[in-house]
């Protein structure tokens, strides 16, 4: 089973773990159409390559982003979306292929 | 012994042909370009011959032919699906699949052993009424049968799945089937080389060129190819071929992963499916049971095996078959499943003019081979999809018209 | 006729204790130690199974865990691998997959019409007429497979450990042995492991009439052994890599997943068998098979044979033939001129003659086809890959031991990612670029000669080291030395061919040129039409071949022809060992074992064991559901519904959090009071439902569904982190448990358990209140969901049981009875409440059940509030009604899910239906098409049977309560 670093609480086995999809801004939904509403729900941005998703960490309740090469299922770090300082900063290890 | 085997057994030398050509180097243009050479590709390239006539094909494979999802899948075929769009769309592929061996000359062992889906809490019992109330409503053969039925069908099987999860009746769909999954493959692709279309191995697709929103060439590690129409039908690739032509979908990759045992002798003579237990099973005719699960939770574009799998599957199998504890598991594998978010397939027309998709095929593409085949090369040829796979097309989602397919799988309690 | 030998040095076997068993009707006798293998071929026994397809007579081949045709039952479990399965006394085995016993097993004509099936035959035939397939195939069907399976065999589960260390060694031979010391000196926390009884690996059985293996080994096993921090664990193999080096360690007794820091794989190499005919033959082994026998067993290979080799090793497995008794007439050496090996003169001067530059062109087998009486050798043309049979010379002889190359044990490596290169030096694959924190050694690493494989023990834990960043010394690579281990193309053909390349599998030299005749010219392509490789070795022996005659095929170099995917595992792995012990987490409320004793049947609902109903003895569901309805409806009725979701929302922004995330308005819901709460997905589809009450202006308790609870609460968490309001959310579900009671009399039952005010003004439906019930503060909440009047007592969980006894003790005089989640949900559906996930699938939409969506559209947002907007705008496909049947209806019921007809179209279907003792009517919900909505419009379902059955559309509620009911007036 792979490891997968919680902010949190370290490095734990996936199993500890919920995925919750890609991390995606919606568009406003006051001034998009229809359509850019639609793609929004339904399509995504499935070619394979390097992705900031939700992923939660069950036992203890802790939502927070991974940044994965989809393609070498390598995360390159974790962090809290609420940490700013973690999102400017650049990757601690890069993506390996 | 049927007399065609004296044939090998009187020649000096082996008689057989090539199943299909050795084509190196593609033309400097082809009327279709079929991106992906498992056995939806190759149907579609021998549907466009057998059915429209048009032969100046090319199906370009980056691997080999059947070394995607058509060769690592668990081989099943039915139709016992929930939406009527869903039940006649893949009982047309049964139908075909039935008459397949004759047709492509080729014997895939095509073999109706019955399909059992078993239901274990009364909420899915309501889910197999529904799709037997649906799959008799067009024709097919199901029906929801009790714990008598299913003991008499697999004698070996713990209806009381170890104390852990009662069997409270089944969907039985007698058409289920299992079969050879990379003669399916082959067969199309010896018919459609007989046809004429050319068939290219270790050919990868690099960039597909639009102009003005129409189709006009395929880039590939060959060569420049220059087409007006080009399907895509790459199953788990599907993104990085949409990605070229900058169409976005809802099409999402989850590694799929399946297991065999040793070979035994036959004793599961029916398909098993238990939905709660997350289980599919048959045994083959090479007496291994092939093995299957849920869909990996998170994306992956790899087919690499995990322990939690085979460590799921296998205890789940031990509550319906205790006696298999120390049958040996063999080898396990993955595929690359291309999810939608109905269940559904994406089939047909897209915006782009000359781009045709036939994906989203997650865990059911196998047996939907010969239909996708000949209703997407029914498409290409009029440039209009078939009715029969309206229901299926990329727009769906704009238009909030997703298959009831998804309903099915989210009923519970 | 005993082929047992005296006593060898380091030998397996306790020759103290004698063990009998009987093969095939026969007793034998053993020593403990043996395996089934090494005990009947001691005996004189050489046919000891049946190849899979031609049913020819299969020996000893590699004894190294794939002598795949030697299968045994004992009657008990099946496909029981004789060459490393030891022998037990008083067992009692048979061949499997004989017809009439290994001897004279029937199935062996099919051998003699193999012609009549080429590669691939099932292809060809048997598919036309269509009609007569079935036949064929139960034919093909029977004659498939190995063993019998046991259907009674017991259910055992292995236990399973979980492990950590530094360096996982894999592979006990002397590079793994040596890397494990070297780690393990620098003070790392090392686990070595092999699938052998004993640690050695080679060192155990490749003398060559050496004693400096013996010392060696005798040397590193004391070093080993006396290192604390070393783990040695043999029986014990590897059976596969997982993502960051975990990797399952399987032994008799279950499976410890080892989780490394590092792993160094030295896990030897496969002997590959050279091809020629009758190359199967019992009799013809491996080289290594020849010398394990001898010295781990004690047991002579045969009594007079010839080695056919394509390397130095072979004239060592002659050197150690000659020291067990046996005699060698002759060493046919494939290679040509004059081979460096300093054992040349050492078997020259013990008079075996040497054939350099001579091939085995065929064995000759005994009448019966179960033993070697001789071998045909001739002069062989390595460029052409011919014998020149016109200078053959025939060898009687019993035996042949084959030393032609060697194939690396790479599967670990290859799973984990490493790309491997071909090696010309040592004509074979080797590892190129290893995964980070991996590292090969020995023979998997090319390197063969006994001080090298030392070396590169060395150097791979010196690299371990410095991977995990400790110091060590840099050690230089480790070299090859010597001539080529292995042979470029050790294969002979034959016009008569019966030469295998896949024992397993049947599969001879032809069968690969056949199949690239047809087109399967591409190693995954031609492994799938001829199945080489797919048997129960997996390959092990057979791989290798395949490459080499499709690379000659071809006219490639053998790297360009690549090999096949490796996977999981190494060795079959059982079905009880992956399974482990079976896990079936519930959770249960703390009533569970008040509702066990009162004969309460239990359903599953998410993770939880809820009370279903209470049947009295002997009384059917149907009646007891009805029965503690009707208590509800007549009297009081109560129910554990601790089950549910509980959470708290603490804060000032908690009302704005709900506006959010639900489709209702909460911003000016008053304290004290409930409100329906429904929660949508971003695409507008209803996910659950449930009542948010409001108890503070700064405190929301929210009650859901149980099955949703943990993924709502999960979703809020997450919206949270996004939202960044100011405030806290805590699941207490499991803090608080809750009891309802309902039914007019519930009232009065309460009334004697608490001060709060329950009359109606002071407290209405949809309404809150904090109080002490039965002297336990309660959360109490006054919901209609199953009757009019019902409070649900929200309690700590702890409390739940006594808080039941005391309503239970309160209601006595009243008839109050427990009622479970089946008799609820007739009750919400006598009350007109659609249930998520029952009344609504995967895709409903509030506007499909007739949720009035109008005055949520005005709120600024809620998750799933922009695609209502577009689903506004499109036409309704269908929407959920509320119907009842004919009164006094009689015929067959229809039942959930049957569908709602309009001749050949599907409009709808039933999604709740049962019949209510109360208004004595068949009520439920279903959906329908918009059209067919108006009260009284009338609809065909379609029963079971056929039947149509017509509906009548109605309001709800199905039941409405007297208005003292709910007004206590």
């Amino acid at each position: 089973m792979k490891l997968l670093t919680c902010p949190m609480n370290g490095s734990r086995p996936l199993s500890e773990f919920v995925f919750g999809g890609e991390y995606r801004e919606s568009p406003n939904p006051d001034t998009c159409t229809d359509k850019e509403w639609a793609a929004y729900v339904h399509n995504r941005s499935g070619a394979p390559g390097n992705k900031k998703e939700w992923w939660y960490h069950a036992p203890s309740g802790t939502w927070f982003i991974a940044e994965r090469n989809t393609l070498s299922d390598k995360v390159a770090r974790t962090y809290l979306l609420t940490d700013a300082n973690a999102q400017q900063a650049k990757p601690a290890q890069e993506y390996g292929q | 012994m049927p007399l065609r085997l004296l044939k090998y057994a009187l020649s000096k030398n082996h008689p057989a042909p090539r199943f299909f050509k050795e084509h190196l180097v593609p033309k400097k243009s082809y009327d279709v370009v079929i991106i992906g050479g498992g056995g939806h590709g190759l149907a579609a390239a021998y549907y466009l011959a057998k059915d429209h006539g048009i032969t100046n094909v090319a199906v370009l494979e980056k691997g080999y032919i059947g070394g995607g999802n058509t060769g690592r899948n668990t081989t099943i075929v039915r139709s016992n699906y929930l939406t009527p769009e869903g039940v006649n769309f893949y009982d047309a592929s049964v139908k075909i699949y039935e008459g397949l061996s004759e047709e492509l000359d080729l014997n895939l062992f095509y073999s109706t052993r019955g399909h059992f889906t078993l239901a274990h809490t009364e909420s899915a019992m309501r889910t197999m009424r529904w799709r037997a109330e649906v799959n008799k409503h067009v024709g097919v053969e199901s029906r929801v049968v009790g714990p008598d039925e299913i003991a008499k069908a697999c004698p070996q099987l713990d209806l009381s799945c170890s104390g852990h999860a009662p069997i409270l009746g089944a969907l039985y769909h007698a058409p289920g089937s299992v079969a050879r999954h990379d003669g399916v493959a082959w067969g199309y692709a010896r018919g459609a080389d007989g046809y004429g279309a050319e068939i290219f191995q270790s050919t990868e697709v690099l960039g597909i060129d639009v102009k003005n929103g129409k189709v006009c060439g395929v880039r590939t590690n060959k060569g420049y190819i220059e087409t007006k129409q080009v399907l895509s039908a790459v199953a788990g690739f599907t993104p990085r071929i949409t990605e070229m032509v900058e169409l976005d979908t809802p099409i999402v990759i989850h590694p799929l992963q399946a297991c065999v045992t040793e070979p035994m002798k036959p004793w599961l003579d029916t398909i098993l499916v238990s939905g709660s237990l997350h289980v599919y099973v048959s045994q083959s005719s090479r007496g291994e049971l092939v093995m299957g699960s849920s869909l990996d939770p998170y994306e992956v574009h790899s087919t690499r095996s995990t322990l939690d799998f085979v460590e799921g599957l296998t205890s789940h199998m031990l509550d319906m078959f205790p006696f298999l504890s120390n049958v040996k598991v063999v080898r396990q594998w993955a595929g690359m499943a291309d999810m939608t978010p109905d269940f559904a397939p994406i089939m047909g027309k897209t915006p782009i003019e000359g781009f045709y998709l036939d994906a989203g095929w997650g865990t059911w593409g196998f047996k939907a081979t010969p239909i996708s085949g000949k209703t997407m090369a029914y498409t290409i040829a009029n440039d209009r999809a078939p009715d029969l796979i309206h229901s299926f097309r990329l727009s769906r989602f704009d238009e909030y018209e997703l298959t009831g397919e998804k309903g099915a799988a989210s009923v519970g309690h | 006729m005993t082929l047992r030998l005296t006593t060898q040095i380091g030998e397996w076997i306790n020759r103290n204790k004698h063990i009998h068993f009987t093969f095939e009707g026969e007793t034998y006798s053993a020593f403990e130690g043996d395996t089934i293998s090494s005990a009947l071929w001691a005996a004189g026994q050489k046919v000891l199974g049946r190849s899979f397809k031609y049913h020819r007579p299969r020996g000893v081949l590699s004894f190294a865990n794939h002598d795949v045709n030697v299968l045994m039952t004992d009657g008990m479990d099946t496909n029981i691998r004789a060459d490393v399965v030891a022998v037990k006394d008083g067992m009692v085995l048979t061949a499997v997959n004989t017809k009439g016993g290994v001897k004279h097993d029937k199935n062996r004509v099919i051998d003699a019409i193999s012609p009549l099936l080429p590669v691939g035959f099932y292809y060809k035939a048997f598919h036309t007429p269509r009609r007569l397939f079935p036949f064929w195939e139960n034919i093909i069907r029977k004659s498939a497979g190995l063993g019998v399976v046991n259907v009674n065999y017991p259910r055992i589960l292995k236990r399973k450990l979980h492990a950590h260390c530094d360096v996982l060694v894999i592979g006990a031979g002397a590079a793994g042995l040596s890397a494990a010391y070297h780690a393990a000196k620098a003070g790392l926390q090392v686990t070595l492991v092999d699938e052998n009884r004993q640690a050695g690996g080679s060192l155990t059985f490749d003398l060559g009439g050496d004693a400096k293996p013996q010392q060696v080994l005798d040397d590193l096993l004391r070093k080993v052994t006396t290192q604390p921090n070393i783990t040695l664990m043999t029986g014990s193999y590897a059976a596969g890599y997982y993502p960051d080096h975990l990797i399952p360690i399987v032994s008799d007794t279950g499976i410890t997943k080892i989780r490394a820091k590092t792993v160094i794989v030295a896990s030897g190499a496969f002997e590959q068998p050279p091809v020629f005919r009758y190359n199967d033959l019992p009799g013809v082994m491996l080289g290594s098979a020849a010398q394990r026998l001898i010295y781990r067993y004690g047991v002579k290979p045969f009594n007079k044979g010839v080695v056919v080799t394509a390397n130095d090793y072979g004239y060592r497995v002659a050197i150690d033939l000659l020291d067990a008794d046996t005699e060698v007439i002759a060493v046919v050496d494939m290679r040509k001129g004059s081979n460096a090996s300093p054992d040349l003169i050492t078997l020259a001067k013990r008079g075996v003659k040497i054939y350099a530059g001579y091939c085995v062109y065929e064995a000759l087998a005994t009448s019966d086809k179960s033993a070697v009486r001789g071998v045909v050798v001739c002069p062989y043309d390595d460029q052409k890959n011919v014998a020149l049979t016109h200078d053959s010379v025939t060898l009687a002889c019993d035996g042949i031991a084959m030393s032609a190359g060697w194939a690396a044990a790479a599967a670990l490596l290859y799973q984990a990612g490493t790309a491997m290169k071909f090696s010309y030096e040592v004509q074979q694959f080797v590892p190129n670029t290893l995964p980070m924190g991996m590292f090969a050694a020995g023979k998997v690493n090319g390197i063969f000669e006994l001080s090298q494989r030392l070396h590169d023990g060395v150097r791979a834990a010196s690299e371990a080291l410095r991977y995990l960043g400790l110091e060590a010394a840099e050690v230089a690579a480790a070299k090859h030395m010597g001539s080529t281990p292995s042979h470029p193309y050790p294969m002979v053909p034959h016009y008569k061919a019966k030469n295998f390349v896949d024992f397993d599998e049947d599969i001879q030299i032809k069968d690969f040129v056949n199949a690239a005749k047809e087109g399967f010219d591409n190693i995954e392509l031609m492994k799938r039409f001829t199945t080489v490789g797919m048997g129960p070795s997996q390959g092990k022996h057979s791989n290798m071949n395949a490459i080499r005659i499709l690379a000659k095929i071809r006219d490639l170099p053998v790297e360009k022809v690549g090999s096949t995917t490796s996977r999981p595992f190494f060795h079959p792995t059982p079905i009880g060992h992956l399974a482990g012990r079976s896990m079936h987490a519930h959770r249960l409320t703390p009533l569970h074992d008040w509702h066990q004793q009162h004969g309460a049947v239990f359903t599953d609902i998410g993770a939880w064991k809820r009370a279903a109903y209470y049947p009295a003895p002997g009384q059917h569901k149907d009646e007891a559901i009805q029965a503690e309805a009707m208590a509800v409806r007549t009297s009081a009725g109560m129910i554990d519904s601790s089950s549910f979701g509980k959470i708290e929302l603490h804060g000032p922004d908690a009302a704005e959090f709900l506006e959010r995330f639900f489709i209702g308005v909460y911003a000016n819901q008053k304290v004290g009071s409930c409100r329906h709460v429904m929660l949508l997905d971003e695409a507008g589809v209803i996910i659950d439902d449930g009542v948010a009450s409001r108890l503070a202006d700064d405190l929301f308790y929210l009650s859901i569904g149980t099955t949703n609870a943990a993924a709502v609460y999960r979703e809020m968490q997450r919206y949270q982190q996004m939202w960044q309001l100011n405030l806290g959310l805590v699941n207490v579900t499991g803090a608080f448990g809750a009891v309802t009671v309902a039914g007019p009399a519930a009232r009065e039952i309460l009334s004697t358990l608490t001060d709060l005010d329950l009359t109606y003004e002071a407290f209405p439906i949809s309404r809150v209140r904090t109080s002490v019930v039965a002297g336990v503060p309660a959360r109490v909440i006054r919901v209609a969901f199953v009757s009019e009047l019902s409070y649900e007592l929200h309690v700590p969980m702890l409390q739940v049981p006594h808080v039941w006894q005391a309503l239970l003790a309160a209601g006595e005089k009243h008839g109050i009875r427990p009622f479970g989640s089946d008799t609820q949900r007739l009750l919400r559906l006598e009350m007109g409440h659609m249930m998520p996930g029952v009344d609504t699938d995967g895709l409903t939409n509030p506007l499909e059940i007739g949720v009035d969506t109008h005055k949520y559209m005005q709120k600024a947002y809620f998750i799933g509030q922009r695609s209502l907007a577009i689903l506004a705008k499109r036409p309704l496909r269908k929407q959920l009604v509320a119907f009842m049947l004919a009164e006094h209806f009689q015929g067959e019921l229809p039942l959930e899910c049957n569908l709602v007809v309009d001749g050949r179209d599907i409009l709808g279907r039933v999604t709740s239906i049962a019949y209510s003792q109360t208004i004595n009517r068949i009520i439920g919900f279903a959906y329908v098409t918009p059209a067919q909505t108006a009260i009284g419009s009338v609809f065909n379902i379609r029963t079971d049977s056929g039947t149509l059955v017509e509906a009548t559309v109605v309001t709800t509620p199905f039941f409405k309560s007297t208005s003292q009911q709910a007004t206590g007036a």
